[in-house]
């Protein structure tokens, strides 16, 4: 282990142990209003009246009229509103918010009004979708000549379904007008992005708006694009009645309003010529909901993952992002990877099955290794480390053996072992980070020598002010007490890019340890000294360009391999996780601890998403599965042994050797999860969340 | 603000309910999720006379307000009992649940209430007027419907004393702690001089109520094992008959499966 990865107490630790840390509904100001949002109760529909009760004195309603500048969120594409104009798109849209300095007064007068609505006939089901969103296209080699030489084309379809970031805080802001300017504050991912997006919707300029992230409990992407569009309405909000609006979402609003993870449907067509697979021709489909939010970069993301991590040479890839009369989802830990990263790791499993081979055994064979070209064709340009990492899978969980001796089972219990192996694309995909973030971080030394980390990036309970933090004062070689970051404030800090993307501490770390490189250089006792340091593309990198998929999508890739083994009771349908192993590879790990907590956390996440996790809407568009209760994650319980290893791979340009480590351990939990389900069944499997139901059809024997 | 009585005796408590409109509060982990606001909770944990777990020669009788916490680590409870409550969320609600908070919610999906079905246990039930002592059974009406009079408590919960170490119980949640039933099932069989004595299950979380028939159990008892196989087809069609799972997020058709399979590995682990 380097010595950088020893583990230290969290910067923020004191805060959250003492219950010092403030959180947005923490906050109380003088004269502050609450606002509750109406959201549409129909999926597709023509408001043709809003019947308003009488308010009391000093209650307000703040509805598309009064939005000053454009009514609509600055996000990629401005197509979300900011509040409803005179039709409505989903179930939960925003159409008005009611105001008021008493919570309880302000829910009763939402009670009260009426909302006509001529109804419309929604889409709700993605294949029937009239609009594609975003349509996207790539190939490599010759696609047409594999299929028409093919001696067998293997074609299936594989479902994912959403996902719920489930974080613990709620979306949360409060808006309040001071000064002419507009500040908002709360829980958010992204400080810059809802800067942008309040500035567009009050119609004032950058200058005369700030935004300030407070401690935040969960992101999980989740709080990426959707603050920006909570901060246009309460700024709004807040800008009417002059006074500062507080908004804090209860948990069915947050549950069932906000986005989530985009529902897919994969459909792989693969060539085979002489037992070798010869292409891929693969087309995917995402659910955007009513608006484009972050569809676009999640439909990129998932696309350039479609391969998964084998050399195909000949590779078509097509998808499109739809709308659908359904909430807009966006981020979600993964970010389109784990849709794609399913279906490609099942679609290996089943070629490997017809050809009579272990799925393992077929996948060896076409893993990438160092050197080869990637999906758009850019190159692996360092050590793929999957061969060891299987090997490590196997010592310890005996993979091999165990696949074969459960392959015929009888008996109330049968058990099951899968493995997936993937990577995640660190940082933003293609040139994002060079031609769009243009990220920009401070460092301050102080008088006093002490040093303040400037950028903008959120502390989400990552750890990323103690990462920020051991980078910065190791490399100038000071105490770790004498370094401190507060949370962004965009009066004070430059724009270093969104929390996203498994970037910041790849990304923005870097950056700071190139400013702490040359503070330490330039240091002056006593003086007050800035140092500020701008991105820089590496040499290396093979230039991206978006209109046909080519050259490195990603800088490097964090890479994993998984096993998951589970027990199925035949008479209740119902499996047990006996075991869960993920080896990760995230470069040098610069807090162990730290980095521990991201890998089973996201490991888990990927394990809900891959068993139980269920949400979908209703004939009407409606989604029911609002709570806790209906909504199910998985506990500490339900995978007692889970095992989480680091295999160091220093990343050369990273910050100390790291890389992206965010997203990487959600990404392919489902893979290894229904892999280890078929080899329990005995039966080919093609989606997720594979529930107890499905399980139950399968013992059953009902075609599903 | 939460508004309320704090009771130390069973007389107090009862004084306080025949005269005032007051809510039982218990351990409140039922009460707490829909928590009506302007309620006055009459709190129970300080009655002693309901925090009791005694044998007499009769029953093992339950105080009402016991805990799973406290059932659990107690040696008079039977295993079967003791497994259900072990299963129930997770430590820090069964530290505060009550088997008599389990049993008034009136929900079919109380996995204590499934056991005091399959045993047919009595509930005793008392008021300031007098006491009445009514079988599990008649103690639900229907969904979230008992027959409990505003100003009755349940004090105890009686278990007969007759060998419930034969036990089957599954539980089927949504995931393995704090979660709620979606399927479950319990049942007792005894032999004696070849013969099965009795034979008491129940489905819990499938209808309004929870599913308890003895007419059905009743086809096996005095019966030998062989004889039982001889009735098992009619016996299992019957049950076929009896579960009619209502409607909810997980379907019909599951629930309805996986009682049945349940139902068939009970009879299987008996020989039958
Ligand atoms: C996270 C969570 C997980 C849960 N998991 C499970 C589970 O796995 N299995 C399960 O069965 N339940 C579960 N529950 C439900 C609940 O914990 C149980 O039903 C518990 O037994 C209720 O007991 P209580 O003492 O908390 O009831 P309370 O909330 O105090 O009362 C429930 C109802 O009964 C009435 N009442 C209580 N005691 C008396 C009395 N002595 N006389 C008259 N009326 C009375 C109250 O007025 C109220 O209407 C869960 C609840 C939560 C919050």
């Amino acid at each position: 282990m380097e010595n950088i990865s020893g583990s230290i107490k969290k910067k923020d630790h004191e805060a959250k142990i003492n219950g010092s840390a403030l959180y947005v509904d923490d906050h109380l100001m003088d004269g502050m209003l609450y606002g509750r949002m109406l959201h549409s109760a129909k999926a597709k529909a023509r408001i043709t009246k809003i019947i308003l009760p009488e308010l009391p004195e000093g209650y307000l309603i703040v509805d598309k009229n009064d939005v000053t500048g454009v009514n609509r969120v600055a996000i990629i594409i401005h197509d979300t509103p900011v509040y409803a104009e005179d039709t409505v798109e989903y179930v939960g849209e925003p159409i008005l918010m009611v105001v008021g300095p008493d919570d309880q007064v302000v829910e009763t007068i939402l009670h009260k009004i009426v909302v006509v609505y001529e109804e419309k006939i929604p889409v709700l089901d993605m294949l029937t979708s009239d609009t594609v969103f975003f349509d996207y296209n790539y190939t490599k080699g010759d696609m047409d000549k594999a299929l028409a030489e093919a001696d067998r084309v293997f074609i299936e379809t594989f479902q994912t379904g959403y996902q719920e970031q489930a974080y613990l805080e709620t979306q949360g802001l409060i808006a309040y007008p001071q000064d002419g300017r507009m500040t908002v504050r709360g829980s958010m991912q992204c400080p810059y992005y809802v800067h942008s997006a309040v500035a567009n919707a009050i119609g004032c300029e950058g200058k005369d708006v700030q935004i300030i992230q407070d401690v935040t409990g969960g992101g999980f992407g989740g709080k990426e694009a959707f603050p920006s569009i909570l901060a246009c309405q309460v700024a709004v909000a807040a800008k009417k009645a002059n006074k500062p609006v507080k908004v804090i979402f209860d948990r069915r609003e947050d549950m069932e309003f906000t986005s989530k993870r985009h529902p897919s449907l994969s459909t792989y067509k693969v060539a085979i010529k002489n037992g070798e697979i010869t292409g891929m021709d693969i087309d995917v489909l995402f659910n955007s909901g009513a608006y484009t939010t972050l569809s676009a970069v999640v439909l990129q993301r998932g696309l350039i993952c479609a391969n998964g991590v084998y050399r195909i040479d000949n590779l078509r890839v097509g998808g499109r992002a739809v709308k659908t009369n359904t909430v807009p989802c966006g981020a979600y830990r993964g970010f389109g990877a784990p849709q794609t990263f399913f279906a490609v790791e099942m679609i290996m499993d089943h070629i490997a099955k017809e050809m009579g081979l272990d799925s393992l055994e077929l996948k060896e064979k076409y893993m990438v290794k160092q050197g080869d070209s990637t999906s758009t064709s850019g190159k692996y340009h360092f050590h793929v480390p999957l061969p060891e990492m299987i090997q490590r899978i196997d010592e310890l969980t005996d993979y091999r053996a165990k696949r074969k001796q459960y392959q015929q089972q009888i008996g109330r219990y049968r058990k099951g072992i899968g493995l997936s192996m993937f990577f995640h694309g660190c940082g933003f995909t293609g040139s994002g980070e060079r031609d769009i973030i243009k990220a920009v971080a401070k460092i301050r030394k102080n008088p006093d020598n002490t040093v303040e980390i400037l950028a903008s990036n959120a502390d989400i309970g990552q750890g990323l002010k103690t990462t920020f933090c051991k980078i910065v004062a190791d490399t100038l070689g000071i105490s770790y007490d004498r370094v401190y970051i507060d949370n962004p404030d965009t009066d004070r800090v430059p724009d270093s890019g969104p929390t996203v993307a498994s970037r910041s501490l790849m990304t923005v770390g870097g950056l700071l340890q190139r400013a702490a490189e040359k503070l330490k250089k330039e240091w002056q006792e006593g003086k007050e000294q800035v140092i500020e340091e701008h991105f820089v593309e590496p040499d290396f990198v093979i230039p991206f360009n978006l209109k046909d998929f080519s050259g490195d999508a990603y800088p490097t890739y964090s890479w994993s391999v998984n096993a998951i083994e589970v027990e199925v009771d035949t008479l209740t349908a119902t499996t047990k996780i006996l075991g869960a192993w993920g080896i990760f590879d995230v470069g040098v790990p610069i807090d162990m601890n730290i980095v521990m907590g991201q890998m089973e956390g996201g490991f888990l996440q990927g394990i809900g998403y891959a068993s139980m996790e269920q949400m979908d809407y209703n004939a009407k568009g409606i989604i029911r599965n609002n709570s806790f209760s209906d909504y199910i994650i998985p506990t500490a319980v339900d995978v007692p042994n889970l095992v989480a290893e680091i295999m160091n791979n220093p990343y050369t340009h990273g910050p100390y050797g790291a890389k992206g480590a965010g997203e990487l351990p959600l990404v392919g939990a489902a893979p290894a999860y229904v892999e280890a389900m078929e080899n329990a069944l005995g039966a080919n499997l093609n989606k997720v969340p594979f529930t107890p139901e499905d399980v139950m059809k399968i013992l059953q024997g009902v075609n599903t | 603000m939460v508004n309320g009585y704090q009771a130390t005796s069973l007389k107090e408590a009862l004084k306080i309910l025949a005269k005032e409109s007051v809510t039982p509060y218990s351990g409140g982990t039922d009460l707490m999720i829909d928590p009506e606001e302007h309620a006055t909770f009459l709190f129970l944990a300080r009655i002693s006379e309901m925090k009791n777990i005694i044998e007499d020669t009769e029953y093992l009788r339950i105080g009402a307000a016991c805990t799973f916490t406290e059932i659990i680590e107690n040696e008079l409870v039977p295993e079967i009992l003791k497994e259900a409550a072990a299963q129930i969320a997770a430590p820090a609600i069964r530290n505060l649940a009550t088997i008599g908070g389990n049993i008034c919610n009136g929900s079919a999906k109380g996995d204590s209430a499934l056991i005091l079905f399959a045993t047919d246990a009595k509930l005793r039930l008392v008021s300031s007027r007098g006491e009445r002592v009514l079988p599990i059974a008649e103690f639900y009406l229907g969904r979230k419907k008992t027959a409990l009079k505003s100003d009755e408590l349940l004090v105890e919960i009686l278990i007969d004393r007759i060998n419930l170490s034969n036990y089957y119980y599954k539980k089927v949640g949504a995931r393995d702690a704090l979660a709620i039933s979606r399927v479950s099932f319990a049942a007792i069989l005894n032999v004696a001089d070849g013969k099965i004595v009795n034979c008491m299950t129940a489905f819990g979380a499938v209808s309004d109520i929870i599913i308890r028939r003895p007419d059905i159990d009743a086809m096996l008892v005095g019966k030998t094992t062989k004889e039982a196989k001889v009735v098992k087809k009619e016996y299992i069609a019957a049950y076929d008959q009896a579960i009619i799972p209502i409607k909810g997020r997980i379907s019909a058709e599951y629930r309805k499966a996986v009682c049945m399979n349940l139902l068939r590995d009970f009879l299987e682990s008996n020989g039958i």
